[in-house]
């Protein structure tokens, strides 16, 4: 892949990102080839504080929380309330492509930032604002973070446990953020199509709450067309009424989730085999059984002969064997578990990304694919300020040596 | 674009090209109905999606509406060799070509690639599915829920000790979509300045990988165990130290609000807010380390305080004092009371000739220059056939007769 062009290079993109929807925004963009100046105030973006951290080495240059979003950066020191930093913006903006910001209304304003007006100035810059509520609204100043996002959005009232005594549980890893780049990013393609064609940038404006408010998948269409809400339910699709559990526990004593489909005839007939293949499959090889009918109203019955059977197998061989009969079915993987997935492997998704001090470390691969270019070789985020004076020149080495 | 995609991931990348501008025409079989359109997601007829009509209307079903909005709609049988004369036809017109299905269904019609490309030349290929077009898993059966188990989105989410509580929904159905979308939109970006096109392979499971986050280098930097028991950790947060941090309950049935607090100041603006309760001042609260230490009890305080009051008045009493919090809001909420969402007009309405007025879910970007081209709703099953075919691929009325009553198309 490191031979293949890359398709964003040549792209000079400026980040103003102080939480990691606007980081993995911009990270996106860095693995395709552009080039991405982090500008972070003297004491680092809020993401450095953020842990886990390497090795228990905590600081601002040890984040995997930082690490992890802000591969193939570079990081320069500029105070933007301050006269020297916002000059720093502005020298960057004579010649940039793209400005990530994910400042609110009232924090642009303390900074005297405004984004329409810089699209004006530089009439090809796009300007990609990234933001809790976005720029506008009622709301456009109001506090959140991941959990917030999720809530009042609308994802986290589809996830979390059968038993409702026990909230909404927020899925992990910081996917209100996620979603919010993921649109950011078509955002930014979409204005950079517009520019090829009018030559002119423009200011995009994406709402992390809005972003959130479309991705709950059934839980629209139940409201646009039934107009009925949906009720969450441990690990499966959040439903107008109840349906049977997906999630079996394993002689391992971890899980795998699988659909029992009793209406579906050859779903059917895989399911009793690989059964009777263990001589599991008992009552379910009667003749009875094959009537859907008679299947339907013994669903009780044969849910709890599934539960026995995978409960004497392992979760990645009750996996192995049920995708060989066609069945679908996945385990729960945990992270550690990934680098040993066969298919992975084969795939040679993981990649190493040497870091100074600590060694090659495991990262992710590619999202996606391209025949003819690819994604950068990914390289290791940015220590703070450590592209100040590259980037700056000589005042940027001042700047740098001012620092405590 | 010539758009094979079915299903939910396809439908919702390719919608999110019809949107803004894309000529997307959707191939469909008469004979194998898109699940979308079997779904009995019906206006005035509530039902789980397991419980399916046995002879649906094809042009009722609301999930094919909510995906398919904006694209032509034309009627293919890929098994007779006149079909698949038509579909050649149709990519030799086209300059993209989508697809979702199991791989190996493509090659079956003899879509690969270099066939593409020796129809249209600069021809965008994109492939999505759940494990990627290479390696021994790449047949594997593959929806939402099972791409989420086999990344580790399901197995990160939950409380520690419990059974994991995963997703609700096939977010990566909906992510993988969205990148989707990126990656073509990236390749036509790549194609105007080069003249080059690509073929892209998007596995889900791989793109859900790179969701997973910090946790993924806590286990290769620090050799963490996240089968521990600790982990993961519900509600609650391992970094950064803030609490309280949960979901507390409201007045009214199964009500709840999303409580954050990351710091001192937030926490001083928190317990104004509370009428500065006694609690509140005892030492295992005086400093976030202390209250991140002792969320147990800190959370059974947070519970007793918001259990009588409203989700919404609450939020904003919270806000206003600086403190991040949101109700816990269902898709009623988010369409019919968010006033915030309302004055972005991110939910909008169109008319469908079976189906009536319907909502649809926007684009969550507000664009200063682009403009998103909503035009119709999801075309009926083939209602586009006699404009794609005839109008735009210029077959003959007898022809095009013929197909038809060949059930070609």
């Amino acid at each position: 892949m490191a031979a293949l062009k890359h398709p964003l290079a040549g792209l000079k993109v400026v980040e103003i990102a102080h939480d990691i929807g606007g980081e993995f925004a911009g990270l996106l963009l860095a693995r395709m080839g552009a080039a991405v100046v982090k500008l972070e105030p003297p004491q680092g973006s809020p993401t450095r504080a953020v842990g886990p951290f390497a090795r228990d080495r905590v600081g601002p240059d040890a984040s995997l929380n930082f690490w992890y979003y802000n591969s193939n950066k570079k990081s320069v020191i500029a105070d933007l309330a301050a006269a020297e930093g916002a000059a720093v913006l502005r020298g960057l903006l004579g010649d940039a492509d793209i400005l990530i910001s994910t400042l609110q209304p009232a924090a642009l304003r303390a900074l005297g930032l405004d984004l329409a007006a810089l699209t004006e100035a530089h009439p090809r810059l796009i300007v990609l604002s990234v933001t809790p509520f976005g720029l506008t609204g009622p709301w456009a100043d109001y506090k959140s973070s991941d959990l917030v996002a999720l809530a009042a959005g609308g994802p986290l009232n589809s996830c979390g446990y059968d038993d409702h005594s026990i909230p909404p549980i927020r899925p992990g890893g910081d996917q209100a953020h996620h979603t919010a780049s993921s649109f950011a990013q078509i955002g930014v393609m979409l204005a950079l199509l517009e520019r090829q064609k009018t030559g002119r940038g423009q200011l995009l404006d994406v709402s992390m709450h809005e972003a959130c408010a479309v991705n709950v998948e059934l839980a629209n269409p139940y409201w646009f067309y039934p107009r009925v809400n949906v009720q969450r339910q441990t690990c499966r699709h959040a439903q107008p009424s109840p349906t049977q559990p997906a999630l079996f526990r394993c002689a391992d004593d971890r899980y795998v989730y699988f659909t029992l489909i009793v209406a579906e005839p050859k779903a059917w007939t895989a399911l009793v085999n690989w059964m009777a293949s263990k001589d599991m499959a008992l009552q379910l090889t009667e003749p009875a059984f094959t009537d859907v009918a008679y299947r339907q109203a013994h669903f009780q019955q044969v849910q709890e002969l599934v539960e026995c059977f995978f409960l004497v197998q392992d979760s990645h061989e009750a996996y192995r064997d049920g995708q060989a009969a066609g069945l679908p079915i996945g385990v729960l993987n945990a992270p550690e578990d990934l680098f040993d997935d066969e298919h992975l492997k084969a795939r040679e998704f993981f990649v190493e990304v040497d870091h100074e001090g600590v060694g090659p470390v495991t990262y992710p691969g590619a999202i996606y694919r391209f025949s003819t270019f690819g994604e950068a070789v990914r390289t290791a985020a940015p220590n703070l300020g450590e592209h100040t004076a590259e980037v700056l020149g000589a005042g940027g080495q001042n700047q740098k040596e001012a620092l405590p | 674009m010539a758009d094979f995609c079915w299903m939910g991931v396809g439908a919702c990348a390719t919608r999110l090209l019809a949107d803004f501008g894309a000529e997307v025409i959707r191939i469909e079989d008469r004979n194998r109905l898109d699940m979308p359109r079997r779904l009995p997601i019906y206006k005035g007829d509530v039902r789980t999606y397991g419980e399916e009509d046995a002879n649906p209307d094809p042009n009722k079903g609301g999930l094919f509406n909510n995906y398919n909005r904006n694209k032509l709609g034309v009627t293919i049988n890929m098994r007779s060799p006149k079909g698949r004369a038509l579909a050649d036809r149709l990519i030799a017109s086209s300059s993209v070509v989508t697809e979702n299905f199991a791989p190996g269904v493509m090659e079956r019609w003899g879509l690969t690639y270099d066939r593409l490309r020796d129809l249209s030349p600069q021809v965008i290929y994109a492939r999505m599915s759940g494990f990627g077009h290479s390696g021994p898993h790449a047949e594997h059966r593959s929806y939402g829920p099972i791409v989420q188990a086999v990344c580790g989105l399901s197995y990160i989410s939950g409380l520690p000790g419990e059974e994991p509580s995963g997703w609700g929904l096939s977010y990566m159905d909906n992510e993988a979509a969205f990148f989707n979308a990126s990656a073509l939109l990236t390749a036509i970006y790549h194609r105007n300045n080069t003249g080059e096109g690509a073929e892209i392979d998007v596995s889900a499971v791989e793109a859900g990988i790179n969701l997973l986050g910090p946790i993924l280098l806590d286990v290769t930097v620090n050799g963490r165990s996240t089968r521990d028991g600790r982990y993961p950790t519900g509600n609650r947060l391992e970094h950064p130290d803030a609490a309280p941090h949960g979901v507390y309950p409201c007045a009214g049935e199964d009500r709840w609000i999303a409580i954050a607090v990351f710091n001192d100041a937030e926490w001083s603006g928190l317990t104004a807010a509370m009428g500065d309760p006694d609690w509140a001042r005892a030492p295992q609260f005086a400093t976030q380390a202390a209250r991140f230490a002792h969320q147990d009890e800190l959370d059974a305080h947070m519970g007793a305080w918001t259990r009588d009051k409203d989700r919404h008045a609450l939020m904003h009493a919270l806000q206003a004092a600086g403190v991040a919090a949101g109700a816990v809001q269902t898709a009623e909420d988010t369409n019919d009371h968010d006033p915030q969402i309302a004055g972005r007009g991110l939910f909008f309405e169109l008319d469908h000739p079976v189906i009536g007025e319907a909502r649809f879910e926007g684009t969550p970007i507000q664009f200063s220059r682009t403009v998103q081209d909503t035009w119709r709703s999801a075309p009926l099953l083939g209602e586009d056939n006699a404009h794609v075919f005839k109008g735009l691929l210029g077959l003959s009325a007898d022809e095009y007769d013929d197909l038809a009553a060949e059930g070609v198309i």
